[in-house]
């Protein structure tokens, strides 16, 4: 924006240093404190931070379940022990949790590469509809079924973003609106096959027949399904390629600067466009673990939630694949919570939701004291 | 398509063109100060709501609408603080308030029961003498909240361009440094431009629940505040442009039921992605045409931190 007098202000404060200093506000005299950056904190005390800002948010998520009208005293049996130490619930949570990670890893791989992947719902709507077209046209043989959904997922996931990545590489499209307007679309074109030619003949219910048995993943010892496992395996991989491969060094380095990296010879396009085709592969991943882990079908909204619970794994757990494996654990005990509130004490689910936004909020917010401090300062000016 | 049909179409373009164009409008007044408002779609969810509430209240409109303002600004309030004093990046912090804003009001409108109940809303208004044009006239019966979207545009444009008090929250957006050094409080211009931004968001979402569909559903307003924020985008910041871009898509979006009403058939789900993909083909064609100048704020989307100041 090139108007006159905004240039004229930031001239005046350029060339003009003494006239500048003038119209500057004095602190105040009896200014005590002063902020300042601090360049380092050792990590036992931004845990201890971290940890307090934990607290807050779960006891101002605490004090929103009691004004919604769960008992105080019902609270942490509900979400402690009913959701730990319950055999059957535990197993709920993990089989919640395997498309929790597999978004939690989508969305830190992305922004890895400083891209806002804000798609991981359409990716996954993709990958689901793409491991369904494979159970619906009975394509391959018996036993090779479940890999070429698993392939179709993956191939689905990563071509719905394929597009807002060249978009943004090439010419610069803010690829937060173009992948969630892809969502928006994505979820409209899901409706139209399970309200059209994918609804079920046998109950027109909208959603897709059921899948046959071998089409679904299958469920190892003790009820656990084996969807967990392969969220795990998953999380293994992005692991090494974060931590220990070479395309991984070069994230960091187009992560800490794309300019100074692409003059260190690093293939800063490339990288980036392997980064966020991976998100979108991880994402059609999730989408195949709840259609063919969970739902044994493709529904209409399965896909609620977990694009926003990927970006905020991804944040809590600082774009780290093992950590956002336990955060995504973590977000996975409080989604099943909330349905057993939901159906205990009649609480919507959108608690989950606000739950989740909170702690992002109090999390992010401790950042500040992380990054800051109060120094005591004399009482004259202390510039 | 017959005459009568055209006119409809035109007639009921400005009833989806004021949500955009009134969001987009408050976005522009908060992203001039440098703060990338991504929250707008949990914004209008607070209007929408305390819109609705209030209508099924007190049943007064205008009274409503004031109080939608209110509550987003006060919402909002929370972004405010997150962003400029705890220079939380404001992505995340855009990002978590739409899911804070979500899970409320689909929690307080349940809790409160104002789900699906339908309310009376404002009735047209016809612009005299202009409404009696014979033929055309019916263009100019619109609802009050609809001719009162002009003369807001009209004052934040003349405040944005014209007034000194515009020029200091622009500058705050363009060189924070260079106005903190001329004297401008870089954090109040930001909070003020934020809770007045997010009032005209939040009066976006109550025109959709208290104006045009006369109740609350969770989450009604379907995606509209990312494409008022890709709609910011198209104008380039600019008010009057964001208001033609409105108007084109009110246009794209009252089309669909009138070729409905003329038994035009359409695949139903794919005529609902149109006002996205709309919006990413504007975006594309942004970025294509963008060549030369860039008029994006210079501080767009950076905190302002004083002590780092040299």
């Amino acid at each position: 924006m090139a108007d006159a007098s905004l240039v004229a202000i930031s001239e005046a404060a350029q060339t003009d240093p003494e006239a500048a200093h003038r119209a500057r506000r004095q602190p105040l005299a009896g200014r005590r404190y002063a902020l300042e950056i601090r360049q380092h904190m050792g990590w036992r005390r931004q845990a201890l931070i971290l940890a307090a800002a934990l607290l807050v948010g779960l006891a101002i998520s605490a004090a929103i379940l009691v004004a919604a009208g769960v008992p105080a005293d019902e609270l942490a049996n509900e979400f402690v022990m009913q959701t730990f130490f319950d055999g059957q619930n535990f197993r709920a949570v993990l089989f919640q949790a395997a498309p929790m990670i597999l978004v939690g890893l989508a969305g830190s791989l992305a922004f890895r590469a400083r891209f806002w992947n804000l798609g991981l719902e359409g990716q996954m709507i993709w990958g689901a509809i793409g491991a369904t077209a494979v159970s619906m046209w009975q394509i391959g043989p018996e036993p090779l079924r479940l890999p070429l959904m698993f392939a179709a997922a993956i191939g689905c996931g990563l071509l719905w973003v394929l597009g807002p990545a060249w978009l943004k590489i090439r010419l610069g499209v803010n690829e937060i609106i173009s992948t969630l307007m892809l969502n928006y679309m994505a979820a409209n074109f899901l409706l139209h096959l399970v309200y059209g030619s994918w609804k079920d003949p046998k109950d027109n219910f909208p959603y897709s027949p059921q899948f046959r048995a071998f089409e679904r993943l299958p469920e190892l010892g003790a009820g656990v399904s084996s969807a967990i496992v392969l969220a795990a395996v998953v999380a293994l991989v992005a692991w090494w390629l974060v931590g220990v491969s070479r395309a991984g060094l070069y994230l960091r380095f187009v992560d800490a600067n794309p300019r100074v990296a692409h003059a260190n010879g690093v293939p800063v396009r490339r990288t980036i466009y392997g980064a966020v085709l991976l998100s979108g592969a991880m994402a059609g991943l999730a989408g195949f673990a709840v259609a063919a882990g969970q739902e044994g079908r493709l529904t209409q909204a399965f896909y609620q939630g977990y694009g926003f619970s990927g970006i905020l794994i991804a944040f809590l757990a600082r774009n780290n694949p093992l950590a956002a494996t336990v955060v995504a654990l973590l977000v996975a005990a409080l989604f099943v919570t909330g349905r057993s509130l939901q159906v205990f004490y009649q609480v919507p689910f959108s608690m989950v939701q606000l739950i989740q936004a909170v702690i992002v909020v109090c999390v992010a917010s401790s950042d500040f004291f992380i990054r800051h401090r109060l120094r005591r300062v004399g009482g004259e000016a202390a510039q | 398509m017959s005459g009568s049909i055209a006119l409809n179409w035109l007639a009921s373009t400005p009833d989806f063109a004021v949500p955009y164009a009134l969001a987009a409008l408050g976005l522009i007044i908060s992203e001039r100060a440098g703060v990338l408002s991504l929250g707008a779609e949990g914004l209008m969810l607070v209007g929408a709501l305390a819109g609705i509430g209030a209508q099924l209240a007190l049943g007064q409109p205008a009274v409503s609408l004031v109080l939608a303002m209110l509550a987003a600004s006060a919402v909002s309030l929370l972004f405010a603080v997150m962003v400029i004093w705890l220079r939380v990046n404001q992505v995340i912090a855009g990002l978590a308030l739409v899911f804070f804003c979500q899970g409320l009001t689909a929690l307080v409108g349940s809790l409160a029961e104002w789900t699906n109940h339908a309310t009376e809303g404002i009735g047209g208004m016809a612009l005299w003498p202009l409404s009696l044009l014979p033929g055309v006239g019916r263009l100019f019966e619109q609802n009050a909240m609809g001719w009162l979207t002009l003369p807001i545009f009209l004052a934040v444009a003349w405040f944005l361009s014209r007034t000194s008090a515009g020029l200091r929250l622009r500058a705050v957006g363009e060189n924070p440094q260079a106005a903190d050094a001329a004297g401008i409080r870089v954090a109040m211009w930001r909070l003020a431009a934020v809770l007045a931004g997010s009032a005209l968001v939040g009066l976006a979402g109550a025109y959709i629940s208290v104006v045009s569909t006369k109740l609350w559903i969770a989450g009604m307003t379907g995606g509209r505040g990312w494409i008022a924020v890709g709609l910011v985008i198209f104008a380039r910041w600019s008010p009057w442009k964001a208001l033609v871009g409105a108007l084109l898509f009110g246009c794209i979006e009252a089309l669909i039921p009138q070729l409905a009403a003329a038994g035009v058939q359409l695949p139903q789900y794919f005529v609902m992605m149109t006002p996205y993909a709309v919006t990413l083909g504007v975006m594309v064609w942004v970025a294509l045409a963008r060549r030369g100048g860039d008029d994006e704020p210079g501080a767009l989307g950076q905190p302002y931190v004083r002590e780092e100041r040299r």
